[in-house]
């Protein structure tokens, strides 16, 4: 290797890889699946070397070498798991476990708490400590945020998450040594969009939001990765579940768009997300009345529908619906000739995050504006007037149309309502076909930078709701406009081959990361 | 204090003394002067933040809430930050003490040499236990690590001024001086 | 015989003038040939100085033991960025009080070694950082500086010679960790004492983010007396791995207690028993620390020695500050030794674990068995706990305090057991 190469050689636990200069070992372990302990490193925040448990063997060093900080040097051999590397991270857990309360079975971190699980892993089932251990106390940081001192490790990630990422560095290290605690000045509640991240850096159960204590123990959870609704930002999660119901989300690390982070709006938007009476099953209009019916009762009036009405198709739509069932909600239109449809956006005030600029807590309220819109929708603040003096075959998506007026639809030819909660509007529809939030059924937005993400299910569905991509796409099949979508896949794959914007990706292709709209376009130029 | 200071030295002024006014402005006069000097020393105003909080100290004799606001304000700093600062050196006070705070350094070299006997004679004769004020105001005495004065045990702080070589029966003597 | 217990078997450089009164104010000083070394250097090369300083084998006098010259030389000389002096003067070793002694009595001699040393390193700005409790000598060194500002020594074109430098005092505020050479740097700029990784060295980014040498009181008092007579002649004393002479700062259980210089290849038994006059009458020397308390205990019988770095290293234990420590046949170790660890859990910064947590064990596990509840584990269990802080944390302040722990279980364990046995001590007569 010359000397001008910017990759370097490194044998961890025998195993070679190559890295760039400047990785640190840790980094370079990571690479080969070997993943060292440790507590104050988190990858989006500086690194402080001060937990000293990611200690590490390295040949010719006097002294094992914190891996978080010490960069690899070519031809450098590391070894995590030798006798000394082992030996270093076991007198780590078991100093910091010297004055912890070992509250496990009232912990709220427990099941998911580092020093459990390396307490564990190095073997340390009894105490060598019969001192009295400090006691430091609890205190209250945000409205939602509490801090029990005599579990924290000092591993200051919360301090530096407050100071890099959010800067704004309310949180501080007070007194020091085996006295030190963290603390705000005051006694007053700090308040910022972004503070539950310090309860996701925490490792260990110090810090724990009020919220959620005492509800569930982690291990009861399901993890499905997903994407919060939000707002436009498209933040990946993932959602917590629990008897079919969403308990918690925590941020998905994905550098292109959150990093590590979510804000507290999303996290508190998302929990019970969808909940309240449902709509459990298809309803179509028979002699004037409401009358519950089953599917393929509701998806043959749907079709006879959509045989051919001069008047043509609008679409009032929402934004948090998925590319799939706008995308089927479009064709649904198209079938009878789209006179156009749009969506309106909740809009709140912004929060920004400077350490991460890329990711902020945007106005618009609603995860699928863009999407929406390249779908062939326009944003409209005024839907209702949108649509007035029209005369054919309505078509409502997810938007439970709450401020429309009590004679709403009479001169519409057909009143097709798509949704999960039922209103006085909807009620005034032909047809009701009960759909899914989210959660419920896998799917994709289009996030306000065009980056097309997919979310996986995470709830049943209540009753018979089914998304529209699936209900949708059999009742034209019928008619045989395109297939039947089983999948999300299928519909997202058929929607890229029919609206250019989306030219390039694919569902697969979209992985768990995403892709963006804008680099599908500009990569297909190219290929062109 | 009302002569001008030598630039040079400001920031390195004693801060225990006994004519402490919990009320006293930051800073005022002469201290603005000191202030000013002691900016003009360092590249940044954060490292003024020692020197700051010492003089603020000697003014007003402990770190108050409302002190620590007002440092913060005056170096462009937030308080959350010169707590965690303030709180990490021992010789800041965050809560007040008696007009007179006496350290007995309780080192080893000081403990080799009795130094035990010299605190429980001091708390004998201010009436307090370790870290309490006594109820005139007058007398907090606590115990200090090493002093740094290891060949004159023990060694005895009184505010501002040393006492070195304290044996038990000095005390009774320098509690006179202090009255 | 003065300053208090002078001897003559001392080589007494640094500590001449201990204990007179008129060499305190720069004309007494001035007098006894003070700043005629500043004259010599102004007139040389800042690199002459350095190589001067180099050729002497200084080392530095804190406790590492660092070749002074070979610090100064890792200094950028480009000026692209201002070079910082930092006197680290937070002298808080327990068991030293040499620092303390050179200011209270020789002020300007630490002023000039500042100044030739700036001169050297390119810098043109000095801070000397003095620990918060000496404020009595503080107000003896401020005088100094304002003197030293008022004849033209600092300031603007040091006595005609185009050298500009600024010196500032900046006082501590009761922290031990500032004594490490970051943890000073993390101080002077208004942080936490904290002590920070290297590398970065100082000397690549150090106060302020630039370039800076941090060096103890007693080196840079040693410089002016080197750069004004020479490197051959600094190394008439001592040995060769360790030139000079040494201020001891001898405490504890001694007929005379103090500070004596003497050459580094000088006799530590000599120094305990002839200097400082062995312990008080009826008693036995029972132990003895040679270098401030974070140094393996020695037993009486192992200080046959000389003073060296390599001597004291050879015989088990270590030169450190030069803080001689003694204990006699009526301490009880148990209790010394606990003192000493809590003295280090007080002063831990937390950084780090093994250091914040163990610190504060090994205090408690030491109280208990002082108490009498001492069980034979506990041994064994201490023994490891020091094993567990040693070299795994950012500075050495958790090996410190393993330090004393593990030697004194090592050498004075029939001491420990015996008090674990009877549930008091039983040394005491």
């Amino acid at each position: 290797m010359n000397e001008t190469s910017p990759v370097l050689n490194v044998t961890i636990d025998g195993i070679q890889v190559s890295v760039p200069k400047g990785a640190t070992i840790l980094e370079a372990a990571e690479r080969v699946g070997v993943v060292i302990p440790r507590y104050c490193y988190h990858p989006g925040l500086s690194a402080p070397a001060v937990c000293r448990m990611c200690l590490v063997e390295v040949d010719g060093a006097p002294k094992p070498l914190p891996s978080c900080v010490q960069q690899v040097q070519d031809g450098m051999v590391v070894h995590t798991a030798s006798a000394e590397a082992r030996k270093a991270r076991r007198a780590a857990v078991e100093f910091l476990l010297v004055n912890h309360p070992l509250d496990c079975p009232i912990c709220d971190a427990a099941g998911q708490c580092e020093l459990q699980d390396y307490a564990f892993e190095t073997g340390q089932l009894r105490t060598r400590n019969i001192e009295p251990k400090a006691v430091l106390g609890r205190d209250k940081l945000t409205p939602d945020i509490l801090y029990f001192a005599d579990r924290c490790v000092l591993c200051t990630r919360c301090v530096r998450f407050m100071d890099e990422i959010a800067q704004e560095p309310v949180l501080q290290v007070i007194q020091r040594g085996h006295k030190g605690y963290i603390d705000t000045m005051t006694d007053e509640l700090f308040e910022h969009p972004f503070s539950m991240n310090i309860v996701d850096v925490c490792p260990v159960g110090a810090l724990v939001n009020e919220d959620f204590l005492f509800k569930p123990r982690a291990w009861d959870l399901d993890q499905t990765p997903s994407i919060c609704p939000g707002c436009s930002q498209g933040c990946n999660v993932l959602l917590g579940t629990k008897e079919n119901r969403v308990l918690r989300a925590k941020p998905r690390p994905n550098n292109e768009v959150n990093s590590y982070w979510m804000c507290d709006h999303g996290r508190q938007a998302l929990v019970n997300w969808g909940a309240g009476d449902r709509i459990e099953v298809p309803m179509i209009r028979e002699s004037g009345r409401l009358a519950p019916t089953d599917w393929p009762q509701a998806l043959a009036a749907l079709s006879r529908t959509l045989e051919a009405r001069p008047a043509g198709a609008r679409a009032i739509v929402s934004a948090g619906a998925s590319n799939e069932s706008l995308y089927i909600a479009r064709k649904l239109a198209d079938k009878v000739g789209f006179k156009g449809g749009v969506f309106r956006v909740e809009t709140g005030p912004e929060a920004g995050l400077p350490g991460f600029p890329k990711l902020r807590l945007r106005a618009e309220r609603a995860p699928n504006v863009r999407g929406a819109e390249l779908l062939g929708f326009r944003r409209s603040a005024d839907v209702l007037e949108a649509i007035r003096g029209h005369k054919g075959v309505l078509i409502v998506l997810e938007d439970a149309l709450i401020d429309a007026p009590e004679d709403f639809g009479v001169e519409l030819e057909m009143f097709i309502y798509v949704g999960t909660h039922m209103s006085p509007a909807a009620r005034r529809a032909d047809i009701i076909l009960p759909s899914t939030t989210f959660a419920e059924a896998e799917g994709s937005f289009t996030n306000v930078e065009g980056r097309v993400q997919r979310f996986a299910q995470a709830l049943h569905p209540p009753g018979l709701a089914r998304p529209l991509w699936l209900t949708g796409s059999t009742a034209l099949a019928g008619l045989g406009a395109g297939a039947v979508y089983r999948t999300a896949a299928a519909a997202f794959d058929a929607l890229v081959g029919e609206f250019g914007e989306f030219q390039g990706l694919s569902y697969a292709k979209l992985g768990l990361g995403g892709a963006s709209v804008a680099e599908a376009e500009s990569s297909a130029a190219n290929v062109s | 204090m009302s002569e001008s200071i030598h630039p040079a030295v400001c920031s390195a002024q004693p801060s225990q003394r006994a004519d402490k006014n919990p009320d006293a402005p930051l800073f005022e006069g002469a201290y603005k002067e000191r202030f000013d000097h002691i900016l003009s020393r360092y590249p940044n105003k954060r490292a003024a933040l020692l020197p700051v909080l010492n003089m603020a100290q000697e003014l007003r004799g402990w770190l108050s809430p409302a002190t620590i606001t007002r440092v913060a304000e005056l170096l462009e700093l937030t308080p959350d930050y010169v707590r965690s600062v303030a709180s990490f050196y021992t010789m800041f006070q965050l809560r007040p003490v008696g007009r007179h705070l006496i350290q007995v350094c309780i080192g080893i070299g000081c403990d080799l040499c009795g130094a035990e006997e010299v605190v429980e004679d001091l708390l004998e004769a201010t009436g307090t236990r370790i870290g309490e004020t006594s109820r005139d105001g007058k007398y907090t005495v606590v115990e200090v690590e090493c002093l740094g004065a290891c060949g004159f045990p023990t060694v005895v702080q009184v505010n501002d001024k040393v006492y070195e070589n304290v044996k038990p029966e000095d005390v009774e003597g320098l509690m006179k001086e202090l009255d | 015989m003065a300053y208090p217990h002078a001897h003559p078997r001392e080589a007494r450089v640094l500590s001449k003038h201990f204990g007179e009164k008129d060499a305190i104010p720069i004309d007494g000083w001035i007098e006894r040939g003070g700043y005629k070394a500043l004259d010599k250097a102004l007139a040389a090369s800042p690199d002459d100085i350095t190589q001067i300083v180099k050729d002497s084998g200084l080392r530095g006098r804190g406790g590492a033991g660092f070749p002074t010259g070979l610090k100064w030389s890792f200094m950028p000389k480009d000026g692209g960025k201002p070079n910082y002096l930092a006197c680290n003067a937070d002298e808080s070793e327990p068991g030293t009080f040499k620092d303390r002694e050179i200011m209270r009595w020789t002020p300007h001699q630490l002023i000039e070694g500042c100044i030739i040393s700036s001169y050297a390193i390119r810098a043109k700005h000095a801070y000397i950082y003095i620990r918060g409790e000496f404020v009595d000598v503080v107000r003896i060194l401020n005088q100094a500086v304002v003197e030293a500002y008022e004849r033209g020594y600092l300031g603007k074109n040091i006595k005609g010679s185009g050298y500009d430098l600024d010196l500032t005092v900046h006082l501590g505020a009761g922290a031990y960790i500032a004594g490490e050479e970051t943890g000073l740097l993390n101080s002077l700029e208004g942080r936490r004492a904290e002590p920070r990784i290297k590398p970065p060295f100082p000397a690549q980014r150090g106060a302020f983010g630039m370039p800076t040498t941090v060096n103890n009181v007693e080196t840079l008092a040693a410089v002016p007396h080197i750069v004004l007579n020479g490197a051959d002649w600094y190394r008439q004393w001592g040995t060769s791995k360790s030139p000079g002479t040494k201020l001891f700062s001898c405490c504890g259980h001694l007929q005379r207690p103090g500070n004596y210089e003497v050459p580094l290849d000088f006799n530590l038994r000599d120094l305990v028993f002839d200097l400082c006059g062995g312990p008080p009458k009826g008693r036995q020397l029972l132990a003895l620390i040679p270098g401030g308390s974070s140094v393996p205990i020695m037993t009486a019988d192992e200080i046959d020695c000389d003073v060296s770095y390599e001597g004291i290293e050879a015989a088990g234990s270590m030169l450190g500050s030069g803080g001689l420590i003694a204990m006699d046949d009526s301490t009880c170790m148990v209790r010394a030794v606990r003192r000493m660890v809590e003295f280090y859990a007080h002063e831990s910064c937390g950084q780090c674990t093994n250091c914040r947590e163990g610190t504060s064990w090994l205090a408690k596990i030491l109280r208990r068995i002082e108490r009498g509840q001492g069980r034979e584990e506990d041994l064994p269990l201490l023994l490891d706990i020091g094993a567990n802080m040693a070299g795994k944390t950012i500075c050495p302040l958790s090996d410190s305090a393993a330090v004393p722990v593990v030697s004194a279980i090592q050498k004075f364990g029939r001491e420990f057991e015996a008090h674990i046995q009877d549930g008091r001590c039983t040394a005491v007569n």
